[in-house]
Formats: C-alpha cells, structure tokens, sequence
C-alpha cells in the first residue's frame, strides 16, 4: 500500500496540481499579452453601433471601467489577486458582460454546454467503440464495409459544415427541429414534460452533430485496434480453446483494445471544448461554446479565465481519475 | 393491459403534441420579429443602458425609450419626440438652453413624464462619476431649473453651443430616465432597471435568460407615448429582436417565416431573396440599402512616415483604379464619396452639390508649374459600364446611376502618382518594386478586421490588390486587437472609417470634424478617443480655426454652418488625411409573410435599420399582411 502511494499517487497527485497550476498562470497571462484593451473593446461596442462619444465621455467611461473591473493595479498585484480570488472560484466580472459576474455566466451556460458535450461525448464514446469493436472483429461483413464508407465519408466534414447539413435538412427542408436557441422563443423553462421537450428538441441537432463526428472518430480507432487484438496469441488459444464466441470479443478482445480508448474519453472531453464552440455557433445553441468565442474576440480575461480554468481543472481532474483507475482496468500496472 | 396501453399511447400524444407546438409563445401574425446585431445580449436581466453596455438594440432604445430629439438619416431631418420643438433655444453666448417638452407623455406604468424626469436626470449624472454620461455633464452643467412642469433650463458653466448634442439621439444620448424609479434607488449603477421603465410606446413581456431573444408587447395606453402620440399607433403587438449566433441559421430562418427583417451580408442577401416572399431595402439591384451615413475607406497614420507627407497620401489615392476597388470591395453595390461625408439625403444639397463645383477645378500642384486636375465625374458611368458586364441589370437614366453609383470619385493616374512619388524621392527598381527615398523596399502594412465580412476587410482586399498592381509592397494584417490597434496608431494605413459618422441628419458637422482638432491628436502609443478620423492622428491650424468658428455659431443659422462645414471638407480634400471611397450600405431583406410596408427605397418614411432606435418611428406604418 505504501509503495502504491509513494510510487504511483503520490507523483501523480504532485503533476496534477503542477499541470493545473501551471495551467491557469497560463490562462492568467496570455489573454493579457494579447494587443487588445478589454475597456476600449466596450467603448468600441458603443462606437461601432454607431453612437459618437466625445473625447470627454470616452475618458470617464475608460477611466471608470479600469477601476470598475480590477484592472487599476500592476500584474503582480493582479495576479496575486487572481489566485486569492480563485480558490473561492471567484473570477470577478465578465467585462465585456459587465456587471454579471462570470461565476454566474459559467453557471448559466455551462449547464447547456456539459447536457450536449457530455452526453454526446460519452454516447460516442460508447457506440463507436462498440460498433466500432464488433465491426473490427467482423471486418469482413456486407454492413461493416458499409459502415466503412459512412463513417470515411463522414469523418473529414467540419463541425460547422456538418451541422449545416442537419440544420438545413431537418430544420429547414422537413421542419422537425427548430432552427436555434436552446427554448422556444417566448417560453420560459418550467418542470413540466413540455418544457423538457422543448429542450430535447432544440439539443437534438447539435448533439447530433457532436455524436456522429466524433462517433465515427472513435469507431475507426476501434476497429483499428480490435483488429491488431484479434490476432493475439491469447485469443487465437481462447478460440482454440473453446470459449464462446461473444465471451472473447467482450473479454478477451474489447477488453484489451478499450485500454487507451479510456485514456482517449478523458482527452476528448477537452477537445469536445473546441468541437462545442462551433457546433453551438452554428445552432445558436446558449451555451460556455459561444461565451468563450465572444470572450476571445472582446479580450475579456475573466471570463476567458474562468471559462478556461473550468476546462484545465475538467481534463486533468479526469485524466488523474483515469490514472487511478488505470490499475484495475489493466492488471500490468497493478502488478508493475 | 388496456390502462397501460393507453398511458402509452397518451404519453405519445403528449410528446409529438410538444415537440410540434409552435416555435412561438405569441401570436405569429401579430407579432415582428428581427434580428439583433452583433452578440447576444450579455446582461439579459440587465436594462440600466446609463451604466454601461447593456445592448439597447436589444428593442430597449428602439421600443421602450424615448430621447428628446432624434437623428433622422432617411428624410435628413432632427425631430423633436420627447421635447416638443427642434432647435433648442440658447442665449446669445450660449450659456444657457432651454428645452420645452411634450405634453401628455407618460411612462409605461402611468406615471406622467413632467421636466422632474429631465432635472433628475441631468442632476444625477453631474453627482454620480460611474455613470456613462458623467464627464460632459459635470464639465457643462452648472445647474439645471424647471422653470414649469413641461420647461427646463440648462445653465452652462461655460459657453457651448452644441451642449444639445449629449441629448441627441443617433445610436445612443442621455436618455430621461423616469425620476419615480431612480430616486428610490441607492446605487443607480448597479440598479438593473429590471422591468425597464420608459415613455417608448412598448414595454417588456419576457426575454430568455441566455439572451437569445427579448420580447416587448405594446402599452395599452401607446397614445401615452411621444411615438404614439405624433405618429399614431404602431402595429405589431408583440415585437421580438431574436439573435442567432451563425448568418446561414439567420438567412433559413427569414426564408421559413421564423424571422421577418434581417441584416445580412451581400451573400446571405442574395441567398434570402430565393425566398418568393423576402423583400429587400431596394426591390431592384443593387438591393442594397445605401444611406447608412458612414464613409468607408483608407486611413493613413499620419504621425508615420512615410504617410504624413501630402503627396505621398495623394499618390496612393490616384494609384486607386476605383472600377476594379469597387468590383473588388462591394461588388460595385456602392456610391462613392470623394469627400469625409457620406452620400445621403442630409449632405446632398447642403455639401455634394456646392463641393462638386470645386472639386472640378480642383488642381493638384505636381511642382515645376503642373497642374493636374484629379477629379472625375464619369467615374459613376464607368462603374455602371463595368456593372452591365458582369450581369447586373443597370438603370441608364444618368440620375439613377449618380443615385446608385455617386457623384464621382477620383481619376485613376498611376502616372501622376509616380510624379508625386518622385517629388519626394521615391523610385522604381528595375523589378518595377517602389522603394522609399532611402532604398529599402516599401511595404505598407494594411490593418484590418479578419471578418471577411466587414467594410474594413474588403476594403482591405481592394486596397492591397491596387497598391500591389502599382508596385508597392503590401502586407495585410488582420490582428484580433483591431480596435486596440488603430485607437493606440500601432499601424501604418488602416482600413477603418475615415471620418467619425456625421449625424446623418441636419447639417452641422462638427461632430465629424471634431476627431481631427489639434486637441484630440495623441501621439502613438496613446488612445484616442474615437479611431474614425482620430486614427489618422492628423491636425491643420486651418482646421482648428473653423472647429472654433462653428463652436460660436448658433444652430439654427444654417448658412454659416454650411460655408464652415464646406471650407472644412476641401481642406480635407486637400489634404487627404483619410481617403473615403465610398458611402456605407446595409444589406437588409424583409419578409412580406407577416408584415408590408417596410420603409423600402420607393417608400422610405422613417430609417429602415431595425437595430437603431429610430425603428419605433416606422413602426405605425407597418401593415400586417393577412389583413
């Protein structure tokens, strides 16, 4: 037991907090190292909608807004004022949203970001491993060569032209979904079974668009992988053996190639982060996608921060879980 | 068995029943849907537009809010909504306006609008630094008085004869806020002036907490409001302004009915108008809205090298082939503009017709005693002629080519160009490449937008391809900090706004000028206050003297302001600082499935942007197209 923590939690635990330490003093300086003012920007929103400010009211409103948004003092002060406020996950305001507090814009969007990212995420997971599993282990079949040319076809289509395709063919063409926004025009969301369904209705399209790209991403890498298992010594001597078919594709076969697709799942879930800002742009879809794009464009470092520390402390909090389970999913670490 | 099948088959029914339910919360036909431009709302429980950014287009400032006077660019004109004439009246070393106000006027929870709203308003801007407004108001408000229930009087603390113009709507102004709320309030700034309370002829129904959409409804009592009462009822009940996030869902959704006016992009409008039922601002080609006062362009760093000489500025003008910049640019759906205003109803009479005299014996001085002549009055017909060969279905009545394509715009002199070039030391290698007096190569790094979109960035394309053709180096850069960039001068030639946008309505210009008094030109490194004209960092003493004339001229004496405003125009012609190209334009497409008689161009009644706060002026005016 001992060992096991010195060896293996221990160092583990120490690259966790140094990757997310490292990771939001990251997130604190780039965005500031960007030639962009954050108080100009908004100043900017006024003068490029086409109101004339005169030189006096644009030296208030800049004066005001620097002192407004914690910006007065120097980066060491700054930065010092980050890490305080941070462990009470506090990022101060949005500026650009001024005055709503990005703790309480994360709070709102994200929930609409994690319902599709995560569902899709793990729905293709699951379903291109397995299809893609059962498909490598049957490379041969009429529908698995099928499968073959869908997925060839699919996979090199950009989120955005993808979920254009369905935008266009099932919102406008066959008006079965709506064509943006995450409720009803009008309608407010209520417990009620109608208000659940206006959800599913306006999440289908993008969820959709997330579960195929990225499903037939990892039914590739499965079938590739199955394919290399499938020629092992110790499932050539299972078959030889005896054990039923479907008992060495599940254990002997997926149970091995699933190994670093389990790794991939932790990984994918920061990667889905770029794939949901596209896909929420293109459904107009309320969601942490859309705030970061608008947080980038308008130099809003606390919201980028936020938005960013949330996503560093997601993956590598996943990663370090999938590192300690690593052991019981595969006994050659556990015995190492 | 039978109740359990009979749970099921409800529950079916129960689900396609929502999941076919309609899109919308209100009645379609009675309710107007527009787009929003830019983002989302970002503060949608927020509608305190005094504090901050609170996206007013949003149907705050076009549905609920009333100023006093507004901007109005389709006819030209300033009209009174909450005051109840225009001008004001100010004394002779205008120390002190007057303003009447409208009678009858309420806000939309009944309490009357009386001059206490107008003194709240101005005294609670002087004494709160973190509003908006403070700094002028606290520079040239000495003291506010009701001298009755419907007057007040501004004492100034020193003279200013354009202290109006804070309370001039154009896209934004002190707005009266309603005394009976604030006054309650202890910290007006944080106060979200959530439901929002205004004189508009609309008042809030419901708006979605991501800030998609915001819904307003029409005020019972409408005829209480300054909209109502001078242009009679609007006709939409409900009113939508409705984001989408991606111009494709935008375009399907104007060509399903979900949405009835749209601003689009030349693509997207060309794609909308497959529609049968969508409409343009112009039902013929070139479709495009054209009286958006605001003049596009090239704008040099006039504190660089080697910009800030004169001729060099000029050279780069006249190595402009304008046909193949507008084909390249705007796909010759512009007018150009040789002059810093924009085309449109307010500046014809007042400056195009007086300054096209002069620019026809306009004569640039090339050394040695020659002269040359650089302005071109055919440049609209050639334009036309270029438009015809690409397909498009040009008028040839000459008034309807100058109304489309402008009154002319420079000659195209690659000659004459290098003859200024020369003057100044600049030569040609044997590769043809233009190098600077000291012989390096010339580059000239063109700032823009990366929005291919945007005026900015396609005029960038156009610029970079002519320069490029007369042997000048060009790299285009198209930075993030776009803003940041032009406001600190960290260019070399930019592609914003050459002037800062004139009112678009009466024919003071000041507001224009003002960017290039001596006063607001910081050197680089340093904001200016506003990047169209201030970017250029350029100042004449010439110019300093007539921005001080106007200052001491009263409005009213139209004349005057006229004979100012055009010495200050050729100056810049002169001088070009900036080189406007053309007139703004807007690609608007409508839906006639709900709605009719949208301000178009062979009805234009009030401005036809649905994102400025002039739109509740058109909104009597609608037709609901069922009845």
């Amino acid at each position: 037991m001992m060992k096991f923590l010195k060896e293996y939690l221990v160092p583990r635990l120490i690259q966790y907090f140094f990757v997310v330490f490292l990771g939001l003093t990251l997130v604190f300086f780039v965005p500031r190292l960007l030639p962009q003012d954050p108080i100009r920007e908004i100043v900017g929103q006024f003068q490029q909608h086409g109101a004339g400010l005169d030189a006096k009211t644009v030296e208030t409103m800049v004066a005001t807004f620097r002192e407004l948004f914690g910006l007065s003092g120097s980066w060491h002060e700054q930065y010092w004022s980050f890490w305080k406020r941070i462990i009470r996950f506090d990022f101060g305001p949005s500026f650009f949203r001024f005055p709503t507090p990005v703790s309480e814009l994360l709070l709102r969007f994200l929930p609409w970001t994690l319902w599709i990212m995560l569902t899709s995420t793990f729905l293709a997971w699951l379903l291109g491993n397995i299809i893609g599993g059962i498909a490598g282990y049957f490379p041969g079949r009429r529908w698995s060569r099928l499968l073959d040319v869908f997925s060839v076809a699919v996979r090199p289509i950009p989120y955005y032209t993808f979920g254009l395709i369905l935008l266009i063919f099932f919102a406008y063409t066959w008006r079965l979904f709506p064509l943006g926004g995450g409720v009803s025009v009008g309608r407010s969301i209520t417990f009620s079974v109608a208000s659940l369904i206006d959800i599913l209705r306006h999440s289908f399209l993008p969820m959709l668009t997330l579960l195929v790209l990225n499903g037939v991403g990892w039914y590739h890498q499965m079938k590739l992988l199955v394919q290399n298992v499938k020629g092992e010594d110790f499932v050539r001597y299972a078959k030889a053996g005896g054990v039923k078919p479907w008992w060495v594709i599940s254990q002997y076969v997926l149970r091995n190639a699933m190994l670093p697709q389990v790794t991939g799942l932790a990984l994918a879930i920061g990667q889905s982060y770029s794939a949901a800002i596209i896909v929420e742009i293109v459904f107009s879809y309320p969601g942490v996608g859309t705030l970061l794009y608008e947080a980038i464009a308008r130099a809003d470092y606390n919201l980028i921060m936020g938005i960013a520390a949330v996503s560093i402390l997601t993956v590598s909090t996943l990663v370090l879980i999938v590192d300690l389970i690593y052991p019981l999913l595969d006994p050659r670490v556990r015995y190492r | 068995m039978r109740i359990g099948r009979l749970f099921v088959i409800l529950l079916v029914g129960m689900v396609l029943g929502c999941w076919c339910a309609a899109a919308f919360a209100q009645p379609r036909e009675q309710t107007l849907i527009h787009d929003m431009l830019g983002s989302v709302v970002g503060t949608p429980d927020d509608f305190n537009t005094w504090a901050g950014w609170r996206w007013p287009h949003r149907g705050l400032h076009q549905y609920c809010l009333e100023p006093l006077w507004i901007a109005e660019p389709a006819t030209g004109e300033i009209l009174p909504l909450l005051a109840k004439e225009w001008p004001p009246s100010y004394n002779k070393d205008f120390t002190k306006m007057t303003i009447r106000l409208q009678e009858g006027i309420a806000w939309n929870d009944g309490v009357p609008f009386t001059a206490d709203d107008i003194v709240f308003t101005v005294e609670l801007h002087k004494n709160t630094p973190e509003l908006l407004m403070h700094g002028p108001i606290a520079e040239y408000v000495k003291e506010i008085r009701k001298l009755d229930d419907y007057t007040v009087e501004i004492e100034l603390s020193k003279p200013n004869s354009r202290f109006h113009a804070y309370l001039l709507d154009r896209w934004g102004a002190l707005r009266p806020m309603p005394k009976h709320v604030f006054e309650k309030i202890e910290d007006p700034v944080k106060f979200s002036f959530n439901p929002p309370i205004g004189t508009g002829p609309y008042k809030l129904h419901s708006y979605d907490p991501s800030g998609y959409w915001t819904t307003w409804v029409k005020r019972e009592d409408w005829d209480k409001s300054a909209t109502g009462k001078l242009y009679g009822e609007p006709k939409p009940v409900y009113i939508t302004a409705r984001d989408f996030a991606s111009e494709e869902a935008r375009i399907l959704a104007l060509m399903t009915g979900e949405l009835d006016m749209a601003f689009l992009s030349v693509e997207g409008m060309k794609a909308a108008m497959k529609a049968p039922h969508v409409r343009t601002w112009r039902r013929e080609w070139p479709w495009n809205c054209n009286i958006d006062p605001f003049v596009p362009g090239i704008v040099f760093n006039n504190l660089k090298q080697p910009y800030s000489i004169k001729e060099v500025r000029w050279a780069l003008a006249l190595a402009i082939n304008i046909e193949e910049f507008m084909s390249v640019a705007v796909d010759f759906m512009a007018p150009v503009s040789p002059i810093h205003l924009p085309p449109v109803p307010a500046y014809e009479k007042a400056y195009f017709g007086p300054m096209l005299e002069w620019l026809r014996d306009f004569e640039l001085d090339l050394g040695n005693g020659e002269k040359f002549k650089p302005f071109d009055t055919e440049v609209p017909f050639k334009l036309a002629e270029a438009a015809k060969k690409r397909g498009y279905p040009v008028p040839d009545a000459p008034e309807a080519i100058r109304s489309i394509f402008g009154v002319g715009w420079w000659k195209y002199a690659p000659d004459i160009a290098e003859k200024l070039l020369k003057k100044h030391g600049f030569y040609k290698d044997e590769f043809g490449r233009w190098r600077l007096p000291d012989g390096t190569l010339w580059t000239i790094q063109l700032l823009s937008t990366s929005d291919p979109g945007t005026f900015e960035h396609r005029t960038m394309l156009g610029a970079a391809d002519q320069w490029r053709k007369f042997g000048i180096g060009v790299e285009t850069w198209t930075p993030v900090g776009f803003i940041t960039l032009n406001l600190l001068g960290e260019f070399d030639v930019s592609t914003t706004w050459t002037a800062l946008e004139p009112w678009g309505a009466g024919v003071d210009l000041y507001r224009t000028l003002w960017p290039f008094h001596s006063s607001q030109v910081r050197p680089i490194g340093e904001y200016v206050a506003n990047a169209p004209g201030g970017a250029a960092r350029w100042s004449d003493p010439r110019m300093d003297d007539i921005i001080g004339r106007m200052e001491a001229v009263d409005i009213s004496d139209e004349e005057t302001t006229v004979t100012l405003g055009l010495e200050a125009l050729k100056i810049l012609v002169e001088e070009m600082p900036t080189v406007p190209i053309y007139g703004g334009i807007a690609f608007l497409a409508w839906s006639e499935t709900y709605w009719t008689n949208y301000p178009g161009a062979e009805n234009l009644y009030p401005n036809p942007w649905h994102w400025w706060p002039n739109f509740k002026l058109a909104l009597p005016f609608l037709k609901p197209a069922k009845e």
